[in-house]
């Protein structure tokens, strides 16, 4: 208990000032929360509010945030390439940037990033891991990490499981992501060794693949009997839940209680519809999250807003006509700059992430309510379209047609402008005009303004399809079943037999 | 035959030891959210009840008082956080508690008006720091075993060395003093508030590990020990923790042979407490 106590402390005295975290204090941390967990059978809010960002009136968060915006200023312009040439070329002393200075220093862009990563990775850090995105829109970009960077990553990924319960020794964890999304996959990874969860990394394979990995029995000691997590993208989730009840799979067949998903938008039609394939297992929205920017991401309350914590990072909302401060109400980018000592490797101040969120215009009244709060993800503004009525974006495509049967999942589907509108196109099951009548209905209220809908039948006939992150397949040789193996062991087999009896005599 | 100050202290005691019972099955005290008492504490708490006495004596008497009335004061808070509907009730009756302690004190700290109020003050911190310490997931294990560790280091600091007797003699001149005592022509009976915590605690352990029986005989067991030895003709004090420490380990192994001991989460889910009506709030009061 006394260590568990000064580990609090020491932790408490990294968010509050913003000094290095000790390894060691998030260690014992996670050490005492499963001890806790273990003795009690549960953790109290009363942790959660004593680990958490300290709830701050809007003076003093203004204060704080400034203060952290300098110093990791700072810290670019003298370790970094690229800030130190915009510094100097700005004239700027980053020290003594005021906090409405701050909307007018330039963005930084994906491109900058993209075209000369290792101008923003510190002088002085000790970079371990070179991350590369899965390039859903374009080249990869990279950004590198240290290990302490990665040891806090997976320590917080831990302590934010244990507070939500929602992962636990017994579980078995199935990550069906692109093994690429080598951070996420880290991240996980190192909780699960913090936790005690067995997790594997089945990949984006054809779906039949990562199904019949759920629907496998388990028999070890302390763990569940099937896979009881599965971490993955709305889009696969899509693919699988197809996949599924077209191979005759019932939810009996899984053992799943949870399934995590992010990086794209989700939709409240795909929670629904996973049920058909996997019962009660929870669909959870997992936030949003993005490499350039780890840690500093946003968690949904129950009323759906998008928080971030103050501690770690500044958060703006641009303009998408002006790039200026959006208002409230106004839509914009997530401009966001990570803060020390969550990040101390690849330093960027002032980021814009192309992911569109609207500026709420209520005053919140959630449980998150003492952090900044946008909306949910719209999209990303390169995937949005503007046209005569304004903008409309993917979030209201993908909502109103995840939600109907005759749509098929993943729902794909592109659009684009036209005069008065946009026009969209859409894979269905059938083209029929009920389904046209009842797709126009869905667009329609969400905010659509179609001017034209075809319907296609095969994906192969999209004009301007929507990346998807559950296509970025990874290819096997053959069926990988159990039963089946594949032909080329069942050649190499005998002969290897053959050879080895041979040696024997 | 007990005299009448030892039937009286030994009375004390029982109450102690029952208060703390009753409010464990009925109270839940504002245990740290994060952290179990587990085996490293208890390491480190050997040394440190070596040590604390040290300092007492080394200590000036205005600090020793002033350090022991603020620790007072934060357990007296907490163990009636969970009684009273308000902050300021808690410490209203916190530091009027206090404040008669030290009240009667100046009027002689041997009489029984101070010990009166002092054996109820020590009452209420037994209760409190029992709770506080099974409430936050100690062990019956780590009890046994703390309670075994202090048996040589009692015989050792009360019979062959003088610190017990010179650290009570010191800490009795003072308000708050760490015993239960009470005065009776020549003799005066007392047991330390070191004593009581353990005979305190490990009914509230046992109880939480192995069931309520097991509760029940720790008790019994505590005070007939107890009893005994306060009406045994002693001269000069008694390291108690020489017979309550094997005692308590010999329970602990008996226990342990029928099975696994408890978790908290465990016990509470097989025997939950009892419903209670939620104190009023100052709201309500002045509906």
């Amino acid at each position: 208990m006394l260590e568990a106590g000064l580990a609090q402390l020491r932790f408490a005295a990294s968010i509050l000032f913003g000094t290095r975290f000790s390894l060691w204090s998030l260690d014992q941390l996670i050490a005492a929360l499963q001890a806790t967990q273990r003795e009690f059978g549960f953790l109290g809010a009363e942790g959660r509010e004593l680990l958490g960002s300290p709830q701050l009136d809007e003076e003093t968060r203004r204060a704080m945030q400034l203060r952290r915006f300098r110093s990791q200023a700072v810290r670019a312009a003298h370790e970094t390439r690229y800030y130190q040439q915009l510094f100097e070329r700005l004239g700027l002393d980053p020290g003594r940037i005021r906090y409405e200075e701050i909307a007018r220093l330039p963005l930084t862009s994906k491109a900058d990033l993209r075209r000369d990563p290792e101008a923003f990775v510190c002088r002085k850090a000790h970079p371990f891991l070179r991350v590369l995105t899965t390039g859903t829109t374009g080249w990869p970009t990279s950004v590198a990490f240290s290990t302490y960077e990665l040891r806090v990553y997976a320590a917080l990924t831990a302590i934010s499981a244990l507070f939500s319960g929602e992962l636990t020794s017994e579980d078995i964890i199935q990550l069906s992501t692109s093994s690429r999304g080598m951070l996420g996959n880290a991240c996980l990874v190192g909780a699960g060794a913090h936790l005690g969860a067995l997790v594997y990394l089945a990949g984006v394979t054809e779906p039949a693949h990562a199904l019949a990995l759920l629907a496998e029995k388990h028999h070890l000691a302390g763990k569940k009997t099937r896979t009881s997590v599965l971490y993955t993208y709305p889009s696969y989730l899509g693919a699988l839940i197809e996949c599924g009840l077209a191979l005759g799979y019932r939810p009996s067949d899984f053992g799943l209680e949870r399934i995590f998903v992010g990086g794209e938008i989700v939709t409240e039609g795909l929670k629904v519809r996973s049920q058909q394939l996997f019962g009660d297992a929870r669909v959870i929205e997992g936030g949003y999250g993005m490499t350039e920017i780890w840690p500093f991401g946003g968690q949904l309350c129950e009323q759906g807003h998008l928080h971030f914590e103050v501690s770690q990072g500044f958060l703006e909302v641009a303009n998408l006509g002006t790039s200026a401060p959006a208002l409230a109400g106004e839509t914009g980018t997530l401009v966001a700059t990570p803060f020390y000592p969550y990040r101390e490797t690849t330093l960027l101040l002032r980021y814009g992430t192309g992911d569109v969120v609207q500026r709420l215009a209520e005053p919140l009244t959630c449980r998150l309510r003492h952090l900044p709060a946008t909306s949910r993800l719209l999209g990303k503004v390169a995937l949005s379209v503007q046209h005569g009525r304004g903008w409309t974006y993917p979030r209201q495509l993908a909502e109103a047609l995840e939600s109907l049967e005759e749509v098929p999942l993943p729902a794909r589907y592109g659009y684009w402008a036209v005069p008065g509108g946009v026009a969209v196109e859409v894979v269905v099951r059938e083209a029929t005009q009920q389904v046209r009548r009842h797709i126009e209905t869905g667009l329609e209220e969400q905010g659509v303004p179609l001017q034209a809908l075809h319907l296609r039948e095969d994906r192969s006939q999209l004009q301007h399809p929507m990346p998807l992150r559950g296509d970025l397949r990874e290819h096997t040789f053959g069926p990988l079943t159990l039963d089946h193996p594949l032909s080329s062991e069942r050649s190499v087999f005998p002969q290897a037999a053959e050879a080895m009896l041979k040696g024997a005599l | 035959m007990l005299q009448l100050s030892s039937s009286l202290v030994l009375g004390y005691v029982a109450c102690g030891l029952v208060c703390s019972w009753v409010y464990f099955r009925r109270y839940q005290v504002s245990r740290p959210p994060v952290g179990v008492f587990n085996g490293r504490d208890l390491a480190l708490m050997v040394p440190l009840l070596i040590l604390v006495p040290l300092l007492y004596l080394l200590l000036p008497l205005w600090l020793t008082a002033a350090l022991w009335l603020l620790v007072t004061l934060s357990i007296l808070s907490f163990t009636w956080e969970p009684l009273l509907p308000t902050r300021w009730s808690i410490w209203l009756v916190a530091v009027t508690l206090l404040a008669s302690d030290c009240g009667v004190a100046f009027m002689g700290t041997r009489q029984n008006a101070f010990f009166a109020v002092n054996d109820f003050a020590v009452l209420v911190i037994v209760v409190g720091i029992t709770n506080l310490w099974a409430q936050s997931g100690m062990k019956a294990r780590d009890t046994a075993l703390l309670a075994l560790l202090l048996a040589p280091y009692d015989f050792i600091t009360t019979i062959q060395l003088p610190l017990m007797s010179e650290l009570l003699t010191r800490l009795s001149a003072l308000p708050l003093a760490p015993l239960v005592a009470w005065s009776s022509g020549h003799t005066l009976p007392s047991i330390g508030l070191g004593d009581l915590l353990l005979a305190g605690v490990f009914p509230l352990v046992m109880r939480k590990a192995f069931g309520r029986l097991a509760g029940l005989v720790a008790l019994g067991l505590a005070l007939a020990t107890i009893g005994v030895l306060l009406a045994l003709p002693l001269q000069g004090g008694f390291p108690l923790m020489v017979v309550l420490g094997p005692l308590m380990g010999l329970q602990y192994l008996s226990w342990r042979r029928r099975g696994p001991e408890r978790t908290t989460g465990r016990y509470l889910l097989e025997e939950p407490m009892p419903p209670r009506k939620a104190p009023c709030t100052l709201r309500q009061e002045t509906r």
